[in-house]
């Protein structure tokens, strides 16, 4: 998609949002330390920056939920200061957070005229007129959403699209999208893309959030990146590269030739294939059928990385939740070293070594009121007792451990998880499992939501595990993730492994993704 | 910035000792200290309100007044830990005091005879709450209502609702009115029940998996904890610690009746959720809960000492449980 160009005519010489200067301290913490942003009618402004580099805090001070210390905001070059969410949304400030705020129950026509429903003198509701408005907006600014649908039962993309025209209609001047893409597939991406590119034909100005490059390129205008609570820099995006923006947001300290090679999509296969997935079958499927799967025929060696590729619904988290035990088998087999494996749940799975890193950490992952340590040894409470009585002493010490061993940043094994960042969440999540029992690594999305230099880290975890032996399957949306770690690579369509492509077959995200979509295509016909 | 925040923290804690770290778990700061502050300011106002309050008499008094809350409270807790409720534990206390007596009466007139039916019938009320709640997956808080209801009937229906005497003095001393360890048996019983579940819940793995099938069940089901099992178990423990109940109360009246006790377990929640425990699972303490049914206990005493009516306690009592609870979560 080729964004319009940005009008400054257009508009009265002011930029919409003028942020200057900005400092905030939380207690003795300083979360932003001078930070300035501008942003102009009709543009996208994409704002980067690693976990913890102050942009939720900007966010949130524009957003009116936090007060800032010194600096200025200036709309349409009038100096302001919200002091609540609501004086923010008055001047016509919108956030759309990951977590909607719709009402599943009801329809997007309601959801979109909620609390100012047409209603006759008796207060009751005018449900014909109400939908005519909701349609007549639609409609005006052309987006593809039924006002009758039932915002509970449509996929998430469209949800979203309905909260983005839950803030429009509303007086918006800036909408802000905070990591809107990442719980979507790439075509539900394009839904969400060409609903930006209707809100800037409203000459609003959109502040986009993300941790994901490709779609900078894609999509804004211009990008600013933070680090450390200050500006880095501020680039116009068609004069700038991934390259130089990967070396702003990790900063000198970080800039690993790896992280580089791994946003870059081109030094990819150019990877040494490494010889260690030269050991036997570890983990062969048979014609695995159940309610998901219709006749999965997979196999994963000692030491490989192997990835599925497929779209969301493809059924690639499904293979990993029935080798898991989630899911029962109706027909096929499932053969572990050679003979066949009959469990009844994820616990007899981890008995036989095999561990999962769920999609979505804060709700398969982690108990987030709880502490670390206690995250930490729960797939493992016999190793950590002696008859049934927890050892203390033993789960502090190998939870210190872990955290040193996977870097994780915190105070110390008795931190709320709540409290840590995504990545670190992650990691957490991964200690769980960083052990010589496990066996077999299933891993889906290992890497959502995880910032660049967490990232790094996880993939070194993931290599390591496949080092000392293990056989690590790996699912995940992002075609480059795959092609950075895996040995092999199943393409996933329609609940079947359609082809199953080695190292030197598969070549870059965009030709392993056209094989998807060829491969989904083939497969609707054929059905 | 983490870095800095880490480092703070870790200046700002004292080097742990073996005390501190006992303290913690015991005491668990996450619960405000309002509420061991709340117990405090309720015995000094009753003190001075009341010439009869501060005695050892009156406390020892307070104490045998609360043990059936405080025991069947220690159970509640596992269960609200757990992320369940269960309403049913009133009619379980009944129905496993008849048990108790009638085994007595009519198979053999042991103690033990009585004690077993009494904890069996306990732990078969909650065995079946926690089969309901888990295998047929109806929600805990609709299988205790039915239980609560069916056990009250039985209990009822066996004798056509006439109390069953006991002849058994060892049972008496017991379960009721002898001294244990130099203490009234009642409270050397809540003593045991109580020092019981801190060690299942604070130093057992059973504990460890209760806080997690609560605190986040996918979490916990997705790292290999039996949920259904676990939580089952936390039934059980709850009904046999009714039925504990049950032997201490029928001891002390020598005779099981059918009708007793009926609503007590709104004061056992009370106490529980008073105590620190999330009504959404996950969080929560043993000794919070005793302190919650002492605070129940002790205003309950108090009010009775200051002559207020009986309807009027109800309202006080009412309305200090949620401003209480109100207060206490900031």
């Amino acid at each position: 998609m080729i964004p319009p160009p940005v009008d400054r005519t257009a508009s009265s010489g002011a930029p919409l949002v003028r942020v200057q200067g900005m400092t905030k301290s939380f207690g003795g913490v300083r979360a932003l330390r001078g930070v300035s942003l501008e942003v102009w009618p009709g543009e996208v402004h994409a704002l980067l920056g690693e976990n913890g580099a102050g942009k939720s805090t900007l966010i949130k001070i524009l957003s009116g939920v936090h007060s800032f210390d010194g600096g200025a905001i200036e709309i349409d070059g009038v100096p302001v200061a919200f002091n609540s969410p609501a004086e923010s949304r008055e001047a016509g400030i919108a956030v759309v957070y990951q977590d909607l705020s719709l009402v599943g129950s009801l329809s997007v026509g309601a959801n979109l005229m909620l609390n100012r429903e047409p209603t006759s003198r008796f207060g009751f509701l005018k449900k014909r007129q109400l939908m005519a408005e909701a349609e007549n907006f639609l409609k005006r600014h052309n987006i593809p959403l039924d006002p009758r649908a039932k915002v509970g039962s449509l996929p998430f993309a469209y949800r979203q699209m309905t909260e983005i025209c839950k803030a429009l209609m509303g007086r918006v001047r800036v909408l802000i999208l905070d990591e809107p893409t990442s719980a979507l597939t790439s075509d539900e991406e394009q839904i969400l893309f060409d609903a930006v590119e209707t809100v800037l034909r409203q000459n609003v100005g959109v502040i986009y959030v993300t941790h994901r490059l490709n779609e900078v390129f894609r999509i804004s205008h211009r990008v600013t990146v933070l680090r450390d609570g200050a500006n880095v820099g501020t680039f116009n995006t068609s004069e700038t590269d991934m390259k130089t923006l990967v070396a702003a947001i990790v900063g000198p300290k970080h800039a690993t030739a790896e992280a580089k090679e791994v946003l870059e999509g081109e030094a990819l296969h150019e990877r040494q294939p490494s010889a260690r997935s030269d050991g036997h079958g570890l983990l062969i499927l048979t014609s695995v059928v159940n309610d998901r799967l219709r006749g999965v025929d997979l196999s994963l060696r000692n030491g490989e990385i192997h990835g599925l590729a497929g779209l969301i619904g493809s059924g690639r988290t499904e293979i990993l939740e029935t080798v898991f035990g989630l899911r029962p088998i109706d027909r096929g087999e499932i053969r572990l070293d050679g003979s066949s494996l009959r469990i009844r749940g994820p616990a007899e799975a981890i008995e036989k070594g095999i561990a999962l890193v769920p999609e979505d950490r804060q709700v398969q992952g982690l108990v987030l009121d709880h502490s670390i340590e206690r995250n930490f040894s729960l797939p493992r409470l016999p190793h950590f007792s002696w008859a049934s009585w927890v050892r203390r002493g033993a789960e502090t010490e190998e939870t210190e451990a872990a955290i040193n061993r996977l870097s994780i940043k915190a105070p110390g094994p008795s931190t709320r998880v709540r409290n840590l960042s995504g990545g670190n969440q992650q990691k957490v999540v991964f200690a769980k499992w960083n052990n010589k029992r496990t066996r077999i690594l299933l891993l889906d999305e290992p890497t959502v939501g995880v910032d660049v230099g967490a990232r790094e880290e996880i993939y070194g975890l993931v290599r390591q595990a496949a080092q000392s032996g293990a056989g690590v399957l790996v699912a995940s949306s992002d075609l480059s993730e795959l092609i950075l770690l895996c040995d092999r690579i199943s393409v996933i369509v329609d609940g079947r492994v359609i082809v199953t492509l080695r190292r030197d077959e598969f070549r870059d995200a965009e030709h392993l993704h056209q094989f998807i979509q060829i491969s989904q295509t083939d497969q609707g016909q054929a059905a | 910035m983490t870095d800095r925040i880490a480092r703070t923290v870790e200046t700002a804690v004292p080097e742990r000792s073996r005390a501190s770290a006992l303290a913690q778990t015991l005491l668990r700061s996450e619960w405000p200290w309002m509420l061991y502050l709340a117990f405090v300011i309720l015995l000094v106002v009753f003190s001075f309100a009341s010439p009869w309050f501060l005695s050892i008499d009156n406390f020892l008094n307070i104490g045998r007044q609360t043990t059936l809350v405080s025991i069947v409270a220690i159970g509640m807790t596992f269960v609200i830990i757990a992320g369940q409720i269960d309403l049913s534990v009133a009619s379980a206390l009944a129905l496993s005091g008849m048990a108790a007596a009638l085994a007595m009466a009519h198979i053999a007139n042991f103690w033990f005879v009585g004690a077993l039916a009494g904890l069996g019938t306990g732990a078969l009320v909650g065995l079946i709450n926690g089969a309901l709640t888990t295998r047929l997956a109806i929600p805990s808080f609709l299988v205790t209502l039915g239980t609560l209801s069916a056990a009250r009937g039985l209990a009822m229906m066996v004798t056509d609702t006439k109390p069953v005497i006991i002849t058994n003095e060892r049972y008496f001393r017991i379960f009721g009115e002898g001294n244990l360890l130099g203490l009234p048996a009642p409270i050397a019983w809540t003593l045991a029940a109580t020092i019981g579940g801190v060690l299942l819940l604070h130093y057992n793995i059973f504990g460890r998996r209760i806080y997690a099938a609560g605190g986040n069940p996918t979490a916990a089901l997705y790292s290999g904890i039996q949920i259904k099992r676990v939580t089952t178990w936390a039934f059980v423990l709850t009904g046999a610690l009714a039925g504990l109940a049950a032997l201490v109360l029928s001891a002390r009246s020598h005779a099981a009746r059918p009708d007793v006790v009926q609503g007590m377990e709104l004061d056992v929640i009370a106490s529980v959720i008073l105590g620190g425990c999330s009504l959404f699972g996950g969080r929560g303490f043993i000794l919070g809960t005793l302190l919650g049914s002492l605070i129940i206990g002790t205003l309950n005493n108090g009010l009775v000492l200051l002559g207020v009516s009986s309807p009027m306690q109800l309202i006080i009592k009412g309305a200090i449980i949620v401003a209480a609870v109100a207060f206490t979560k900031r």
